[in-house]
């Protein structure tokens, strides 16, 4: 296990925040270089000799000020469609295609993680009352983002997140062909909607920032599921072309999103024990109203219908997949036999409220 | 029938043996003074023992390229199609000449109604009037190929009728003749000549395809298709019983400039994520379905409001429609990435998988040319918008280092996407393929 730097600091440089472990061996997979490394034969997830202390000491700085910290409930993390039976028995009658589609869908949308580096920070000394120094808010800005974008999508010659899924998926599939169809099912979500402001009395760059933040931790929570799906799938050598190369990289993307998880917790949770200032400079709102608003809104939308429209995309194109096949309603039968039953959460459920922890 | 004469309308007269013999002449003094006035300058460079490399040559490629817009214009036809080619190889041409040519607008005096009311009436097998309740003489534009007028058909239906130019597919013969003869001249007289041979090959090959009217139905079918279900796209419908090789009658569409931001307010537009719409409809066609309306300019897109104000965006002349290799998608999406993440390996691979590749096999040139573009970003970086200048750049450095193949289907793509960065900008907004697709 690596040993963290002993630092009771709150301040950390941006140089520090990407510094990386003295790695002994790094990271090269599908004749990528990808970030990360080896310390004692484990793998050490990048920019983390001081990240990790860093979150680490803002979490315990709730935690003595006795702040909650935000978190989402297990049981509205909906289960990765299809599941491991499923998913399995689908590749053991060679139906490559859904599986290859999934997982080439989730490298690229953890490569467009990058875009939380565009994300436009709000002046914190004009639109929070209390101060923000030594808090991982002051930091968002000055490495914190930047590291979770080079995490996500690599940088420079670093492979990130986006090879490392493929190279995941290329080791357990054995270089499966990638559908045509990826960029489409991709895009398919049509038009963007025009989004209303929650809290007009805020500014636009303040609420924004809030909305994505809570977007990304829900995905990243959500995501979970996923990696212990893809780990036992890809790590099956009844399936598997080399599960134990394919089941390490998703082990090491899935250490890797732990900081990701752990920063947004807890600069929600700090903002959440705050007030906030209106763009008349007059207007205060509680902290803890407006980050519960934001949650819950987005909380309701992520955890009900859009995974469940999702799900029934992705049923459709499975039947589609084996409806080529010889025995196809046979296959079909079988596969919908494995589903595990997941009932969706309703929109009106009033659990879907944000839930709190203490730090 | 609106039947008033135009004072500016040209009477058709099928080309004669004088006519072509005359475009053969204007075409090769044209191309004579093109030559002159480059070799003129470096024997003169020559003689006074100076580098001829290493003069700067923008004020006569200016010159030059005015020279070759005017002869265009004044004699029409192929050689104004030719321009607007030459005005989307950036890749080839220096900026002057691409700059000036890709103004060779599709705005031109109409010829007269008689000449078309022939073509309509021969290709529809009976008279205009048993089709059409109303034909307005004078056409709505008048381009290279074609002319369009405002109709009626006898069923009721608004429509625009665009019909070829008789003789066309002989002054194209005509055009190509004395182009060819002109591009052997250059290549047997120029030191270091660019080959204009197959780009004249891949020019025929284009607008052949281009004079038969029915593939462009076909193209804006395809499009209508991939957006059946989109309610912010429209394509014209087609009236294909009235529509021929050389006649397309389709439903007659009006609509504000998506580059005119009073125009689009005036229209009752909410202009809110305005290119972010625009963009994801033209990353569906070149990312996600590899075939797509590669001519994107504004006058090619009207925008109307739907019953919330949200732009309707109606694409118009599939004329420029382009088919792309399989993958090709991915592989610009994985440039685009690789650029925006600075990974030099995986934009080395992108490359190559789109069909780039330089003489010697080297790396270092497909870098510089990724590293030159991405100089000329606003913000230091490559985020997922083509600007005018990043292209432009792009293509300057192309030009400047030994490459050799740089595959037209991404030149076509990068123009179009320049195009629709134009748009965004005209309006403060971005053009940003990335930013559609996350």
């Amino acid at each position: 296990m690596t040993q963290d730097v002993a630092t009771d600091r709150q301040e950390f440089s941006f140089d520090e925040l990407m510094a990386d472990d003295p790695f002994e061996k790094s990271l090269v997979t599908n004749d990528i270089q990808c970030h990360g490394g080896y310390i004692d034969g484990e793998y050490v997830s990048p920019r983390g000799a001081l990240r990790r202390p860093a979150i680490r000491n803002w979490c315990e700085r709730l935690s003595v000020a006795d702040h909650p910290l935000i978190t989402i409930p297990e049981k509205y993390v909906p289960p990765n469609y299809p599941n491991y039976d499923q998913a399995k028995y689908l590749l053991q009658e060679g139906v490559v295609e859904p599986v290859t589609r999934a997982l080439t869908i989730i490298a690229i949308v953890e490569g467009f993680g990058a875009r939380i580096r565009e994300v436009s920070v709000p002046n914190f000394d004009t639109e929070v009352e209390e101060s923000v120094e030594g808090t991982a808010l002051a930091h968002l800005a000055s490495g914190l983002f930047e590291a979770h974008a080079r995490d996500e999508a690599g940088h420079r010659d670093q492979g990130g997140h986006k090879q490392m899924w493929e190279a995941a998926r290329d080791a357990g599939l054995d270089n499966p062909e990638i559908p045509d169809d990826v960029l489409l099912r991709l895009m398919s979500g049509g038009s963007p909607a025009t989004r209303k402001r929650l809290y007009p009395e805020l500014s636009e760059r303040m609420e924004s920032m809030l909305l994505m933040m809570t977007n990304v931790l829900i995905i990243e929570t959500f995501a979970e599921d996923t990696f212990n799906w893809a780990k036992k799938l890809l790590g099956d050598p009844e399936v598997s072309a080399d599960p134990e190369q394919a089941a390490h990289i998703v082990d090491c993307i899935a250490r890797d999103e732990v900081p990701h998880v752990d920063y947004l917790t807890v600069a929600l949770s700090e903002l959440r024990a705050r007030t906030l200032i209106g763009v008349d400079g007059k207007t205060t709102l509680s902290g803890a109203d407006v980050i519960d608003g934001v949650f819950r809104r987005q909380l309701r939308g992520m955890a009900t219908v859009r995974p469940q429209q999702s799900r029934e995309r992705s049923q459709a194109d499975i039947h589609q997949a084996v409806s080529d096949k010889r025995r196809a309603s046979s296959v079909a039968r079988q596969f919908e036999e494995l589903d595990s039953g997941w009932t969706f959460p309703h929109r009106d459920d009033e659990e879907l409220d944000v839930l709190l922890k203490s730090a | 029938m609106n039947a008033e004469a135009n004072s500016s309308v040209l009477t058709f007269v099928p080309a004669s043996l004088a006519e072509r013999a005359y475009r053969s002449t204007q075409i090769s003094w044209t191309g004579l003074r093109v030559w002159l006035h480059y070799q003129t300058l470096i024997w003169w460079d020559k003689l006074r023992r100076r580098d001829p490399d290493a003069r700067d040559l923008h004020a006569v490629h200016q010159k030059n390229a005015d020279l070759i817009f005017h002869t265009a214009v004044s004699l029409r036809g192929m050689l104004v199609k030719m321009c607007q080619v030459i005005g989307t190889r950036s890749d080839i041409f220096p900026r002057e000449y691409v700059s000036v040519l890709s103004q060779c607008q599709d705005r031109l005096p109409p010829r007269e109604f008689e000449s078309i009311r022939r073509v309509v009436e021969e290709d529809l097998g009976k008279p205009i009037g048993s089709v059409f309740a109303e034909f307005e003489t004078t056409p709505v534009a008048a381009a290279s190929l074609a002319q369009v007028h405002r109709a009626q058909l006898i069923t009721g239906e608004k429509v625009a009728v665009k019909v070829q130019y008789p003789d066309i597919e002989h002054i194209m013969q005509t055009d190509m003749t004395a182009s060819r003869r002109i591009a052997a001249l250059y290549a047997r007289f120029s030191d270091n000549p660019i080959d204009f041979l197959p780009l004249l090959d891949e020019l025929q090959t284009h607008l052949r395809m281009e004079l038969d009217f029915r593939r462009e139905v076909e193209s804006a079918d395809r499009v209508r298709d991939f957006f059946s279900r989109d309610q912010d796209v429209r394509v014209p419908r087609v009236f294909e019983e009235f529509s021929t090789r050389r006649i397309i009658t389709m439903e007659f569409v009006t609509g504000a400039k998506p580059n005119d931001l009073d125009e689009l307010h005036a229209a009752g537009i909410d202009t809110q994520g305005f290119m972010l719409r625009l963009m994801r409809i033209f990353n569906r066609m070149i990312l996600a379905h590899g075939f797509f309306h590669a001519d994107p300019h504004p006058g090619n897109i009207f925008v109307t409001a739907d019953e919330r104000g949200k732009p309707v965006f109606t694409l118009l002349d599939f004329g420029l429609s382009k088919q792309l290799p399989r993958g090709f998608g991915m592989g610009l999406f994985e440039l685009m990435f690789s650029m925006m993440t600075f990974n030099e390996s995986a934009m080395l691979r992108a490359f190559r998988e789109l069909g780039f590749d330089t003489r010697k096999g080297d790396d270092d040139s497909l870098l510089y040319i990724a590293r030159r573009m991405i100089s000329r970003s606003d913000t230091g970086s490559f985020q997922g918008e083509f600007t005018e200048d990043m292209t432009d750049e792009m293509f300057d450095a192309v030009r400047e280092s030994p490459i050799v193949t740089v595959p037209t289907d991404f030149v076509l793509v990068a123009r179009a996407f320049s195009l629709l960065s134009g748009i965004g900008h005209a309006i403060g907004q971005r053009g940003n393929a990335l930013d559609a697709m996350s």
